[in-house]
């Protein structure tokens, strides 16, 4: 062998060898588990909108604006940082007539992906989400739980 | 003459078993800093600055591994401030890094004629580093190792030599090894001296550095 495809050959083991520990010692956090219920396509939500204040795991506070559209939850406050797009959403209604809505949103530029999960009752949306970033080298995630009221749905076509 | 730290007392088990201590004090003093350090930095990983604070990090392991493997320049510093930054999450990515500038080193010393390292390092204005690798260059293959236990007695010289990769294995981790080089130097010698076959130092590397990640991590878990 010559001293080139020696050195290649260490650094290919070197690195195998290393991605391969990386991934080992990296473990996986899963995301928020959505309750088990009888969830379908939803559009019982399309044309609403809701303004949230959110407590994070990480002891921050944020404030996120939640659009429905013809099937589609988007997060304008995620939108800042990855352009996630419209997202299909899922629903069920309980007795009292209360929404209950989860969506699952995958960054198409970056490992970040969001769960939400939530319910509507009259003009008050209450809700919890998981972001989760998962890296070659660790996986972090935030947790958060928020409400707030609808406001006013802008008239704008869905994009994304 | 400089004497080496693996001198006579570095390798009798009290010896030995005083720097694993010191090791072990060191690492638990530093996790405890690295908590309150972070604390007062309050770095908090949000989606806003996520990517950013991904870049720095890849950017920041590539200056670890170069600057780990070069003899004298010490980047032990860079991994240490990204675990203080980032905790135990950060500990693979650092253990892996480690490992990496570590064989960087070896296989640097084991391909390169030590007349085109010694001028690379001269060239970086790495002085101390060029010094100690034209010196080798010069010597047979086998004595190279040996130039790193100047001043130890022939016994101890013999016995290293015998046990060659647990000897690796003490050297890279007995605190002050900078003034040999460090794990950059020490593992370019290795390398020079052409008496170390490339899975068992990596075998044995991956090892030596484990100590520090894996205390961290459980630590910081």
């Amino acid at each position: 062998m010559t001293p080139i495809v020696q050195a290649a050959a260490i650094a290919v083991v070197t690195l195998g060898t290393g991605a391969a520990t990386v991934s080992v010692m990296n473990g996986d956090i899963p995301d928020m588990t959505v309750p088990e219920a009888a969830w379908s396509a939803g559009h019982e939500l399309d044309g609403r909108a809701f303004h949230i204040e959110a407590a994070l795991d990480n002891g921050q506070t944020d404030v996120d604006e939640l659009r429905f559209a013809d099937g589609g939850f988007i997060s304008m406050g995620c939108e800042e940082y990855c352009d996630f797009g419209y997202s299909d959403y899922r629903t069920w209604v309980d007795a009292e007539g209360v929404i209950h809505f989860t969506a699952t949103a995958d960054c198409p530029t970056a490992p970040h992906r969001t769960v939400w999960h939530g319910q509507v009752a009259g003009d008050e949306i209450t809700v919890e989400m998981s972001w989760t970033t998962r890296r070659w080298y660790w996986t972090h995630q935030i947790n958060g739980a928020g409400g707030g009221p609808q406001i006013a749905a802008p008239g704008s076509a869905v994009s994304g | 003459m400089r004497r080496g730290a693996a001198g006579s007392a570095g390798f009798s088990a009290t010896g030995i078993a005083l720097r694993v201590l010191v090791l072990l004090a060191i690492v638990v003093l530093a996790t405890w800093a690295a908590h309150l350090l972070k604390d007062a930095l309050n770095l908090t990983i949000m989606p806003t600055n996520e990517q950013q604070v991904h870049r720095t990090l890849m950017l920041g392991a590539v200056a670890y591994v170069g600057l780990l493997a070069i003899p004298f320049v010490p980047g032990a510093e860079v991994g240490i401030a990204m675990l203080t930054a980032f905790g135990a999450a950060i500990a693979p990515l650092v253990y892996v890094a480690t490992v990496a500038a570590m064989m960087l080193s070896y296989t640097l010393g084991r391909f390169l004629p030590g007349t085109t390292l010694a001028r690379m390092l001269g060239l970086l204005r790495l002085r101390k580093a060029a010094d100690l690798v034209a010196r080798a260059s010069v010597l047979p293959p086998d004595e190279r190792l040996a130039l790193l236990l100047e001043g130890a007695p022939p016994k101890t010289v013999g016995l290293a030599l015998r046990h060659r990769y647990i000897a690796l294995a003490v050297i890279v981790n007995v605190p002050g090894n900078a003034v040999i080089g460090g794990g950059g130097g020490i593992m370019m010698m290795a390398g020079m001296s052409g008496i170390f076959a490339a899975v068992q130092t990596l075998l044995a590397i991956a090892i030596a550095v484990s100590p520090v990640p894996i205390m961290v991590m459980l630590l910081g878990a």
